[in-house]
């Protein structure tokens, strides 16, 4: 008797700890979340019910606007560059013959170890006018002025964070490369290379399918991490959104309107939408993703 | 004893090492019910965001303590922007809230959203109603444009910590070397004349003002009388006032006769560019002298202080920004020893004088500027008595009215600028007046969108 409660109830109890903290963590904020985007707040303590009004209110809020535009443009820029600069690298990296492979490898990766918050610090003072180190190289290099405002021209702001946000990631997702190029069967480069198939034809046809599934992964990470950046351009540009709102993102208005604005309600809003259109995105990346495996 | 583990193994259902586990777990947590940790809990806590404030108030709370024996205070320096966090959370969550806290005047809006009742300070209009040890009401003591800044819907939640009048600090050594005579520099036509003589395109400017922000075209527009916000918390950024200043300010910043350049608006590229040389001048209220002084040692003697250029030759020679206030909040179980502390810390004659001493700063307390540490000259200002300075300025201080919708704003403003500077840089005076109109108008309609929105 004693054991047949034992059997069927000590699975329950062995997984109690994580359900108990995802529930009070996790699904618990979520649902609340949810809730609190129906109501205009002031703080969890005040709150008028509104509806769908948030959400509303969203599709003309001129501000929310600015910062999903700004968030695609980053984020097209920032995949973009960032997964081929990877991939490069890590071609690179992984040909026979490279002395100190190890060197370049942690070179490349260690800014990533700096960490967001540091290197958003330091790079506030690399880009500053007249003598940032920035300039000065650019100065040197092309003759760009010295007093060129990186943090402080509009046009400039976004430059200089998709430049940063490169300087962080690329080697972080050149790790992940490598390892995918690593796993590729040698037989099939020899296999091609019997067929007359040259290096680009190799990669086309023997690397890029073998590292598929890591490419789609890295792909769906480091868009949903695009679409999620704050911490780097709100320390970047000193707790603003910069000149002319040019360092405005998704989640920064998010963080503005419930933290600082104290509008939990809207913020909560923003929020979901973020969710929901990530949600979509990854999907028809995964589904693009596996029928462009398939093609292959 | 492996008999005995075995056994138990046996018999709990969730094996042994979860059930030690569980035991240490209920313990632990047991044992921090069953202590009293509220017996632990000092009589007050203050917030300061500010490390010269904190360094005054440190050397005066002993004091305080002393006299109020047995008295434990927790004096808690939080950097400026995670005090407005954890402030907010402790008030949300009702948990660990200060019982004194420091605010700037930016941020002090925000907290007084939502319903009246529901604010987290308490409304300080009948303790400032009481009469001091003097016979003097509270109320009567302190300047009031500073305290109009920390009320809202008639009721005072702050105590104001300062003034803050605004002077122009210059590089004496180099107008000397130039020849140029500050005390004819009466009005900003004086100014720009100057300005033009001294500038030397991206090698000098004469004054340092930001053209991405609204650190200066705020303090510029106070000094004409408008404002981002009146008296009853209506939006004022598309007045006529804000309209002309922008025209006049923006011609400062940008184009081809700009007299002003902002390598950077605070930190050490600022210090930077004023220990070149590279801008000969900025907008210097009382708080920044002490930053000055403490960043630019090598330029002691080198710098004085000016009144602000007026706008007309009887007008204002100072303007106003921001602030900090000190509040009471709700949660406060004894708010008289929290009204005897605030009062100590903040107009106590001996402590004033000695806090203006360490920061430079002008308290609103207007029965203490005839302490000695405010007639003092300083090395550094060459010389100056900069605190007759400021107090010969403070009478003439604007409002400024605080709002929750401050930030945002000041946000908007900041976008016109940017987006007028770009526009006078490429088209110069051509459309430039209705473009800053229709700017200033879209945004202000953004604002008004954003604020009609709140229910409360």
């Amino acid at each position: 008797m004693w054991h047949r409660w034992q059997s069927r109830h000590a699975p329950y109890l062995f997984i109690s700890p994580f359900l108990i903290l995802f529930v009070l963590f996790w699904g618990y904020p979520l649902v609340q979340s949810l809730r609190l985007s129906l109501f205009a707040t002031s703080g969890p303590n005040s709150e008028v019910f509104v509806g769908l009004d948030n959400f509303h209110f969203l599709l003309r809020d001129p501000d929310f606007h600015l910062a999903v535009k700004n968030t695609l443009v980053y984020a097209f820029f920032a995949v973009g560059v960032q997964l081929p600069l990877s991939l490069g690298l890590a071609v690179l990296l992984n040909r026979r013959g490279l002395r100190l492979p190890n060197v370049f490898r942690f070179v490349f990766f260690s800014p990533h170890l700096m960490g967001t918050v540091f290197a958003s610090v330091l790079f506030g003072l690399i880009f500053a006018p007249r003598f940032g180190v920035f300039n000065r190289v650019l100065h040197l290099a092309v003759g760009l002025p010295m007093n060129t405002r990186w943090l402080g021209d509009a046009n400039l702001v976004m430059p200089a964070i998709i430049l940063l946000s490169l300087w962080l990631n690329v080697g972080f997702y050149m790790i992940y490369f490598l390892a995918a190029l690593q796993g590729v069967r040698q037989d099939l480069y020899e296999a091609a290379r019997v067929d007359g198939a040259g290096p680009w034809m190799r990669f086309l046809h023997v690397t890029l399918p073998g590292i598929w599934p890591v490419t789609l992964f890295v792909l769906v990470i480091s868009t949903i991490g695009s679409f999620r950046i704050f911490e780097l351009p709100w320390l970047l540009l000193q707790n603003t959104t910069g000149p002319d709102q040019s360092g405005l993102f998704v989640v920064t208005y998010l963080y503005q309107k419930g933290f600082e604005a104290a509008d939990l309600g809207y913020a909560s809003a923003i929020g979901w939408s973020l969710t929901a259109s990530l949600l979509v995105l990854t999907l028809a990346q995964l589904r693009f993703g596996g029928m462009a495996r398939g093609v292959n | 004893m492996s008999w005995l583990r075995d056994k138990l193994v046996e018999v709990l259902p969730i094996g042994f090492a979860p059930t030690v586990m569980l035991v240490i777990a209920v313990a632990a947590g047991g044992y921090l019910l069953a202590v009293d940790r509220e017996a632990k809990k000092p009589d007050l806590t203050v917030w300061t965001f500010s490390n010269t404030h904190f360094d005054a108030f440190r050397q005066s709370v002993p004091d305080f303590q002393r006299r109020h024996a047995p008295l434990e205070i927790d004096l808690q320096l939080v950097q400026y922007r995670v005090l407005d966090r954890r402030l907010r959370s402790a008030m949300w969550a009702g948990l660990d809230v200060p019982n004194l806290v420091e605010l700037n005047f930016n941020r002090a809006g925000t907290f007084f959203r939502g319903p009246i009742d529901k604010v987290g300070f308490i409304d300080l209009k009948p303790f400032l109603e009481r009469t001091d040890s003097t016979g003097m009401r509270y109320l009567d003591r302190i300047l009031p444009s500073r305290l109009a800044a920390y009320t809202n819907r008639g009721r005072i939640f702050g105590l104001p910590h300062d003034v803050h009048p605004h002077a122009v600090a210059y590089r004496r050594d180099i107008f000397q070397a130039e020849g140029i005579d500050p005390d004819a520099i009466r009005t900003w036509d004086d100014f720009i004349k100057v300005g033009h003589l001294l500038t030397i395109p991206d090698k000098r400017y004469m004054i340092q003002l930001d053209d991405t922000g609204v650190l200066s075209f705020e303090a510029l527009l106070l000094q004409r009388g408008g404002g981002f916000f009146d008296a009853e918390g209506k939006l004022m950024i598309d007045s006529e006032t804000a309209v002309r200043t922008l025209l006049w300010f923006v011609p400062l910043v940008a184009g081809p006769d700009r007299i002003a350049d902002n390598p950077a608006s605070q930190g050490q590229a600022f210090y930077k560019a004023i220990g070149d040389g590279y801008v000969l001048s900025f907008l210097c209220p009382d708080w920044l002298t002490s930053k000055i002084e403490m960043n630019l040692p090598h330029l002691s003697g080198k710098l004085a202080l000016m009144p602000l250029p007026a706008v007309t030759p009887d007008g204002r020679r100072t303007t106003v920004r921001s602030g900090t206030m000190l509040g009471i909040t709700t949660k406060t179980p004894d708010p008289e020893l929290a009204w005897a502390l605030a009062t100590y810390l903040y107009f106590d004659r001996a402590r004033v004088g000695q806090r203006f001493r360490a920061t430079n700063t002008l308290p609103p307390n207007r029965d203490a500027w005839d302490a000695p540490a405010f007639h003092e000259p300083k090395a550094y200002w060459s010389g100056q008595r900069i605190g007759e300075l400021y107090i010969a300025l403070a009478g003439q201080v604007p409002t400024q009215y605080s709002s929750p919708y401050q930030e945002l704003a000041a946000e908007k403003v900041g976008q016109v600028i940017a987006g007028a500077c770009a526009y006078y840089r490429l088209h110069g005076k051509d459309g430039f007046e209705s473009f800053v109109r229709g700017r200033l108008n879209q945004q202000a309609r953004a604002v008004r969108i954003q604020m009609q929105r709140n229910p409360f």
